[in-house]
């Protein structure tokens, strides 16, 4: 737009006179504009964790597994899940989508173009650092390696990647298959319980990044339970219109009665910088569902890049589904009340306060009803309420005592499960859990499971923190996290006899609610302010590290006893030579004792001589070490080999057989 | 802030008042505090008086010892012994181990507990002592196995020096069996335990430490023979010998002892020749003193009769020093009758002298968070609730939070400390 001082000349005018025009024209401006709920999920793909294409690929990777969780154990069936990464070159990316490879012909053209001077000097600096390796012969092979990988790359260089993700969860109808993959902002997972899901968006985000990146549809296979057939999809999304676009939609054989899903998804990305932030993902959700199985694998381009990894089964009891709740009358807001007021199939205002919140009886219904006011009765249509009766209704439960929230629609890791989690994937030296009971913050309940590991395979040294929310791992932002500072800064790890920096301390904390109050857009941490969750994650760390330090002072105690006899032994040489050295120097004679004089005149015929002191000194360090032992005995009672308990998984499709035969620590079934 | 700056720049005020006294605030820029300088024969005339006090007072002045009070049983003392004697004690202890082991019974020692909580202030003697407690160290325990055996080794060495009658430092000791002792802290610690474990000083165990201190000014005295005067000593003074019982003969025509906290005010103290302008012998012991310097102190104090002037930073580390040269320090309470110089006078750097003497606000440091824990602390000892002086200072500090060095003073020219601060500071007997 033009400025206020330009307005004099004419011709100014004139062309602001015609721009004006044609912005009309064009809807510029002012121009009311409307946005699709996925186009706006496509300019802000930050917010869903689309930020690069490294982190792109490990936020589809884990969608698509979350999602497959989420649907085999909506069905209370052991989730089996197999994720594949394929890389997928350039040309052969190229040849999928029809597009004939190019040769760069006008190499200036590039942002990598190396002028032959920078090319000289690179050169020379790889020859001159292949002549410092050459020296060292060992390193010769891998530095081969690192100059075959080097080069420089453009940014035009996009790697893609096919991100297939299949389970035997419940599948999904036919007919809905379309509507629940190309409608942003649809989906099952609404309404009020502890879910996984950030925002609802799952793979529909993964759909519009593999649209924005690399324009190729999505493919999906899913059979329900006993369905004969497989229903196979391929299918886009149309992103202004917030719509489907099939490209095929139609029923294949179901040869071996598979039901779940399996989505394929190819999308730009970047293995390399995020392969461990999805290895730590993979791990650590193997913690919180040792129930379930995955198989990862990541196929590449050059075969010894290939990885697989199991995660195998540990246990087959699953945490129950999370149930559907109402909500609480302290956490709801005028905007959700009238909604509430919209939906709700009740009648009067009685039946409505009754049936669409928790912890309102009728008594207690009738009494609030009265308390609202003189225009209120238990018998008013609620659908007639005015917008200013709706807000006194939110005053009145801003204020009002209401009761804490039940925890039982939550569904928590459960103690036993997180700690064969931890056992399974870390392989500690010890481990101890505890489970908070319900807790409440700004009217939705939470739970709080806490897990401390000493010790184990593939654990740095010091704090290894793991966060899981609603049972997803936490793995960004961990710095502000309510856990992190709780670990780092108000526990004092040395009153549990734990050394903070030179022990390997694995800290697991699982918070589930039906609203996670997490910070920040990226839903990555839960801030360190909410004194109702810090205080009980404190506590709960605390639990645990309190059930450790009796089974480490009893470890060291041992430990000490082991070692008592070897450390007295140690100090017997010089003992006694310094006791002899004075000896030595002695006359007899001028003492008033009897016995010394002896014990001079022996030392003096070497009757007694530094051998005979350490002989002595031995003996008795063997007897104190020996009635020690036997006090230590006495104490503890006869020491145990610790039992290793261990988990046989059950037959897949064995289960027919009959008669459980029970013996007092196991039972078995004879099976076909 | 704003004011004091003011006030600073009115030098005519300042020259128009002329004489004032000190402690009016209407006084001048800090320089023309030279002004009120008397000239040198009247200041020294005061120390006249403060030396002839000091000579006639400490003749009638007996400090009573530990019997006389009556703490003889509950409270325990060192004393200066002869090697023989020190020997004879090694021995026993030593036969008593020997035969313990024959016995099968192992072997122990019963070392008197040097902690803090042994230990209390005795008002009539102006000193921390030693109480009795004490603890069986034995070789069967793996919590003393160590120090069992350190000590034993330690008495052996000092049976050795005391039968050759030869001096070593501790340093020596600790080379001596480096793989035992492993580091030198712990051979001094134990070297502590047995010289209050025999009941000897440590002195007499022929232990020395490295020497520390340094003396300079009217002091002539005989070492081993030789005769040292320590006016001939240039800028670096003489070491304090880390063995006192080689001095001897000392004489001196100083009026007072100024002791000194730091390394370099002694220095620029030594190269003005400060003790001859007004006669006096300088000692520092460079921060903490150590063993020979309080020895050396004691002695002169005690044979001289002189009155001792302190100058320490305004810090609460500047009085903790000076408490060790008054009180004693609590690792070696065991002997503090012998290492104890009471009535020093703390002459500066006091925290009111900050104001007085309007060192400007950027020399002064502000106090941190252990400094004022330190102050506070030292607000609840007994040596210094005792003198209201001392209070009020310590007070003034952790209350304005700040601290200054002695060399904050430099701020007006690096002389001003040896020919303005302390003349101004004797002339005015401003001590207390």
């Amino acid at each position: 737009m033009d400025s206020e001082g330009s307005g004099n000349s004419p011709i100014e005018r004139n062309k602001r006179k015609k721009s004006n025009v044609k912005s009309a024209k064009k809807g510029k401006g002012s121009v009311l504009k409307q946005k699709s709920p996925a186009e706006f999920f496509a300019e802000n793909k930050n917010i869903a964790g689309f930020d690069n294409p490294g982190k792109s690929l490990y936020t589809t990777m884990r969608e698509l597994v979350e999602n497959a969780l989420d649907s085999a154990e909506s069905i209370s069936v052991l989730p089996d899940i197999e994720i594949t990464i394929e890389e997928i070159s350039k040309s052969r990316y190229n040849s999928m989508i029809g597009l004939v490879d190019r040769e760069r012909v006008d190499e200036e053209l590039y942002d990598d173009f190396e002028s032959a001077k920078a090319r000289e000097k690179r050169l020379a600096k790889e020859a001159r650092a292949l002549e410092i390796e050459a020296k060292k012969p060992l390193l010769v092979k891998k530095m081969k390696d690192n100059l075959h990988g080097r080069g420089p790359k453009g940014r035009g260089d996009a790697s893609f990647y096919r991100v297939v993700c299949k389970d035997n969860g419940r599948g999904m109808a036919h007919d809905d298959i379309p509507n629940m993959f190309g409608v942003v902002l649809s989906g099952t997972k609404y309404g009020l319980k502890q879910t996984r899901g950030k925002f609802g968006l799952g793979a529909k985000m993964a759909l519009i990044w593999s649209k924005m990146s690399t324009g190729l549809p999505i493919e999906i296979s899913s059979s329900l339970r006993g369905q004969s057939y497989v229903s196979f999809c391929r299918l886009d999304i149309d992103i202004h219109r917030n719509i489907p676009h099939i490209h095929k939609h139609e029923k294949r054989e179901n040869k071996d009665q598979w039901h779940g899903a399996e989505i394929q998804v190819i999308i730009e990305g970047n293995w390399t910088t995020y392969r461990s932030k999805i290895f730590h993902y993979m791990r650590q959700l193997a913690v919180i569902t040792p129930y379930s199985q995955f198989i990862f694998r990541f196929v590449s381009e050059v075969q010894e890049k290939n990885i697989t990894v199991r995660f195998a089964r540990r246990t087959d009891v699953m945490p129950p589904v999370p149930a559907e709740t109402k909500h609480h009358p302290s956490a709801v807001d005028i905007l959700l009340i009238k909604h509430l007021v919209e939906e709700s199939s009740k009648q009067n205002l009685l039946q409505f306060l009754q049936h669409e919140f928790v912890n309102i009886g009728k008594t207690h219904a009738e009494r609030l009803i009265g308390e609202m006011g003189p225009d209120f009765s238990a018998k008013m249509p609620v659908k007639g309420l005015t917008s200013q009766q709706i807000v006194r209704i939110h005053q009145l439960f801003r204020q009002a005592k209401f009761d804490d929230p039940s925890g039982d629609c939550l569904s928590p890791a459960g103690e036993y499960n997180l700690r064969l989690g931890i056992i399974k994937e870390l392989h500690p030296d010890m481990v101890a859990t505890y489970a908070s009971s319900p807790q409440v913050f700004e009217g939705h309940p939470f739970i709080v499971e806490a897990g401390i590991s000493l010790g184990g395979k593939d654990v740095k040294q010091g704090l290894n923190i793991f966060r899981f929310a609603n049972r997803i791992p936490l793995l960004f932002e961990q710095g502000a996290d309510v856990v992190t500072r709780t670990a780092l800064k108000r526990i004092n790890w040395s009153s549990y006899k734990i050394n903070q920096m030179q022990d390997k301390i694995g800290v697991f904390v699982s918070i589930v609610s039906t609203k996670i109050p997490f910070k920040g857009t990226g839903k990555e941490y839960i801030g360190d302010d909410i004194s109702e969750i810090s205080s009980v994650v404190k506590s709960a760390i605390k639990q645990c590290c309190l059930q450790l330090k009796s089974k480490i002072v009893k470890k060291l105690e041992a430990r000490e006893r082991q070692e008592r006899k070897r450390n007295l032994t140690r100090y017997v040489p010089d003992a006694s030579r310094a006791l002899v050295e004075v000896l030595r120097e002695l006359k007899p004679g001028k003492r008033q004792r009897l016995e010394d004089d002896e014990l001079i005149r022996k030392v003096i015929s070497r009757d007694i001589t530094e051998a005979t002191f350490r002989e002595k000194l031995t003996q008795h360090v063997e007897q104190v070490d020996y009635e020690m032992a036997l006090e230590y005995a006495t104490q503890r009672g006869v020491r145990e080999e610790p039992r290793e308990p261990i988990y046989i998984s059950a037959l897949e499709g064995a289960r027919s057989s009959s008669i459980l035969l029970h013996g007092p620590v196991f039972a078995f079934r004879l099976i076909q | 802030m704003s004011e004091r700056k003011r006030r600073r720049g009115d030098p005519a005020a300042a020259g128009s008042s002329g004489k004032t006294k000190i402690r009016s605030d209407a006084s001048s820029s800090p320089l023309l505090f030279k002004n009120r300088l008397k000239p040198d024969s009247i200041i020294l005339a005061t120390l006249q008086q403060l030396h002839a006090a000091e000579q006639s007072s400490s003749s009638t002045g007996k400090v009573p010892t530990l019997a006389e009070l009556g703490l003889s049983s509950t409270c325990r003392e060192v004393s200066d012994r002869d090697p023989a004697a020190v020997r004879i004690t090694i021995e026993d202890s030593i036969l008593a181990a020997a035969r313990s082991i024959l016995e099968g019974r192992g072997f122990s020692f019963s070392v008197p507990s040097r902690s803090s909580s042994n230990q209390i202030y005795v008002p009539e003697l102006d000193r921390i002592v030693l109480r009795d407690k004490s603890s069986i160290r034995s070789f069967s325990s793996l919590s003393t196995v160590r120090k069992t055996t350190i000590t034993v080794r330690l008495l052996a060495l000092i049976h050795q020096l005391c039968t050759k009658n030869i001096h070593v430092t501790k340093r020596d000791l600790f080379y001596t069996d480096v793989k035992l002792f492993q580091d030198q802290t712990q051979s001094d610690a134990v070297l502590d335990d047995v010289s209050c474990m025999l009941g000897c000083t440590r002195s007499s165990l022929n232990v020395v430490a490295s020497e520390k201190g340094v003396v300079v000014g009217r002091l002539i005295f005989t070492e081993q023979g030789d005769r040292i005067d320590c006016t001939k000593m240039g800028v670096g003074g003489k070491a304090i010998p880390p063995n006192v019982d080689h001095v001897g003969n000392m004489e001196s025509d100083a009026l007072f002892i100024l002791l000194v906290e730091k390394d370099a005010a002694f220095m620029r103290l030594a190269e003005d020749r400060f003790y001859n302008r007004f006669p006096c012998i300088i000692v520092t012991a460079k921060g903490q003193p150590d063993v020979a310097t309080r020895l050396f102190l004691k002695k002169m104090k005690t044979e001289l009769r002189l009155p001792v002037l302190a100058l320490v930073d305004s810090d609460p580390y500047g009085l903790k020093i000076l408490s060790v040269y008054m009180c004693g320090s609590k690792n070696m309470s065991y002997d503090s009758s012998n290492l104890t110089t009471p009535d020093i006078k703390w002459l500066g750097i006091r925290p009111s002298d900050l104001d007085k003497y309007k060192i400007p606000e950027q020399c002064r440091l502000p106090m941190t968070d252990q400094d004022l824990k330190t102050g506070k602390d030292l607000l609840e000892e007994d040596f210094v609730k005792k003198s209201g002086g001392w209070v009020r200072e310590l007070e003034l500090m952790v209350q304005t939070k700040q601290k200054a060095e002695i060399q904050a003073l430099s701020t007006f020219g690096f002389q001003y400390l040896t020919e303005v601060y302390l003349p101004l500071k004797l002339q005015e007997k401003d001590w207390i």
